[in-house]
């Protein structure tokens, strides 16, 4: 995966935070097919071709933003504008999260070993006697891959003395872990939806940014527009994405618009009771396997590709479901917002009906930069007693969610816990076996992204600096950098 | 005596959220010697994200000189030679 902070992450916050600039000034409509000029001005220097290829993909993100499914109704002669009329007017369908630009996909060849020019010819020959595919041919005393046999299973590489084997990648199809990404007949990008879980590892892997999330926001934004109340529920993992305590980062929210803010980790302990329960009944009536239910990209896998693993996991909902129940208990007329380090919890509230809108941290911190809210400066706001759940804040972090689990179960010794923490292709594989391998333990937490949600594709920093800025550090940044070097 | 190099990296929403945020791991890509002669704080935005003669978020003000589309590696290079150009 790219590193988080790159020049396609920084053209996408411009774009992002000018678009909703003019949105909240009234101007958007007018202004919205200048946008492209206003980023990529004619003295630019382009890291395409050109600079009208650059203006168009800015355009392309526009439409992204907007929420257009880009694959589907890309149309080059129709004006922003028109666009952003139809989707202030009409209902757009949320799903699917992802949608490919085929004007930017490099149409990448498909991933391949080759011999390079390091191969001395050696004598001990280990890549010929290691293939098991007999694909390996000497021409001119020198190794050579015989493409048509290669099962690109990566021996010679292993064993190549000079480290002579280069492994070209495909980054969007290496990444993806389910196989959802397929060339078209020109060798284009394209997503199977029959396949894709949304996790979104395939849009944070491509360097030419030819997939991208189709954003929820607009619907958000009417819904803060109207006279409706909104309340935003905001995922454990909030803390530590932006410079300011959670108090701080409560208050900009509600400058925003939001009426109120809750934190999921009040969710999460509802998750963490019931899912202690749970577990306990099910070890006791000799069940030798189950798995958390929180990550929506694992639950997308399991309908998917392994509907067999709905007997381990657990009947249990996530901390978003419970805390829109919590929500709405309490304040029935509400409309509820999740903002997340997530893109799959889209899908999730699809199903789920009570969550009305999801944002991700990147497109709030766009609101923040648009509407010139400093969440360092601003007053911290009451969290309330937040004593019971304070430690379901580690839902957002691997292994975060066992030990609140654990911690609630009557009897722990029962349980052998262990993680998964991070769904690649391999690991797919070996989820495909897991009710088999019992030995490993009888309680499993799964994440598809590496390290938990504090990864997940909406965040803003890296994990590390998340994990500083968490435990409270955030409290008096400026004085903690200075006086206990913290970072 | 050495005279300190004053680093103020802006923790602003535009220029945290744009790469300023990977400039708080200074730790690990300035030499803990160079560290030593600095002092280097956290500050709020300047307004430099609002305007545009000095490059784009995020910005970090080096002895009250202003620098745009700091990176770590970038911030490291002017950091020593600051450094060096002050103690010869
Ligand atoms: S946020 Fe850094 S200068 Fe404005």
């Amino acid at each position: 995966m790219l590193e988080i902070n790159n020049q396609f992450t920084h053209l996408k916050s411009k774009v992002y935070a000018t678009v909703l600039k003019c949105f909240f000034n009234g101007t958007l409509e007018e202004d919205i097919d200048k946008i492209p000029f206003w980023i990529i001005p004619k003295d630019t220097d382009p890291s395409r071709c050109c600079i009208y290829k650059e203006r168009a993909m800015v355009r392309y993100r526009i439409l992204a933003f907007l929420g257009i499914n880009i694959e589907k109704d890309d149309d080059e002669m129709k004006p922003l504008s028109d666009y952003y009329r139809e989707v202030i007017s009409k209902q757009m369908k949320p799903l699917p999260v992802l949608t490919t630009i085929s004007t930017a996909c490099s149409a990448c060849p498909q991933d391949q070993y080759l011999i390079s020019d390091a191969c001395r010819g050696c004598y001990a020959r280990p890549c010929l006697a290691n293939c098991p595919k007999d694909a390996i041919e000497f021409i001119n005393g020198k190794a050579s891959i015989i493409q048509e046999k290669c099962i690109r299973c990566g021996k010679c590489q292993e064993v190549c003395p000079f480290n002579s084997v280069l492994h070209r990648l495909v980054p969007c199809e290496g990444s993806c872990p389910v196989d959802a990404i397929k060339k078209n007949e020109k060798g284009f990008v394209e997503i199977d939806y029959k396949k894709c879980i949304s996790c979104g590892k395939c849009s944070r892997s491509c360097p030419f940014g030819a997939i991208v999330e189709r954003s929820s926001i607009f619907p958000v934004l009417q819904i803060l527009q109207s006279k409706e109340r909104t309340t935003a529920i905001i995922a454990p993992a909030i803390d530590g994405q932006f410079p300011g305590t959670l108090g701080q980062i409560k208050t900009a929210i509600k400058m925003v618009g939001f009426d109120d803010v809750v934190e999921v980790s009040e969710g999460a302990e509802l998750t963490s009771i019931n899912e202690a329960k749970e577990l306990e009944h099910r070890i006791k009536r000799g069940d030798k396997l189950m798995s958390t239910s929180c990550c929506p990209s694992y639950v997308e896998i399991i309908e998917k590709h392994l509907p067999k693993l709905n007997a381990i996991k657990s009947d249990t909902l996530s901390p978003m479901a419970y805390t829109a129940q919590l929500v709405k208990e309490r304040d029935p007329n509400t409309k509820i917002v999740f903002i997340g380090p997530c893109l799959a919890k889209r899908v999730e509230a699809v199903k789920l009906k009570t969550v009305d809108g999801v944002i991700t941290f990147s497109e709030l911190a766009s609101m923040f930069i648009a509407k010139d809210i400093d969440v360092k400066e601003v007053q911290e706001a009451d969290l309330g007693d937040t004593h019971s759940f304070e430690d379901c804040r580690d839902f957002a972090i691997s292994e975060g969610v066992k030990g609140c689990v654990i911690k609630r179960m009557e009897d722990p010794s029962i349980v052998k816990p262990y993680n998964i923490d991070g769904i690649d292709k391999k690991v797919f594989k070996m989820l495909k076996v897991i009710d088999k391998i019992p030995s490993k333990g009888n309680f499993v937490e799964v994440m598809v992204c590496d390290g938990g949600c504090i990864n997940g594709p909406g965040t803003i920093v890296k994990p590390k600096i998340a994990m500083k800025l968490r435990n409270g550090n955030t409290q008096a940044i400026t004085k903690a950098m200075k006086k206990e070097r913290l970072y | 005596m050495d005279k300190k190099v004053k680093i103020k990296i802006c923790v602003g929403t535009s220029c945290f959220v744009q790469g300023g945020s990977d400039l708080l791991l200074y730790n690990d890509f300035i030499d803990p010697e160079i560290i030593e002669k600095c002092d280097i704080e956290g500050i709020s935005c300047f307004n430099a994200c609002k305007g545009h003669e000095n490059g784009s978020a995020p910005f970090v003000m080096i002895n009250d000189k202003i620098y745009g589309d700091m990176t770590p590696e970038k911030l490291n290079k002017i950091v020593i030679e600051v450094y060096h150009a002050r103690n010869k």
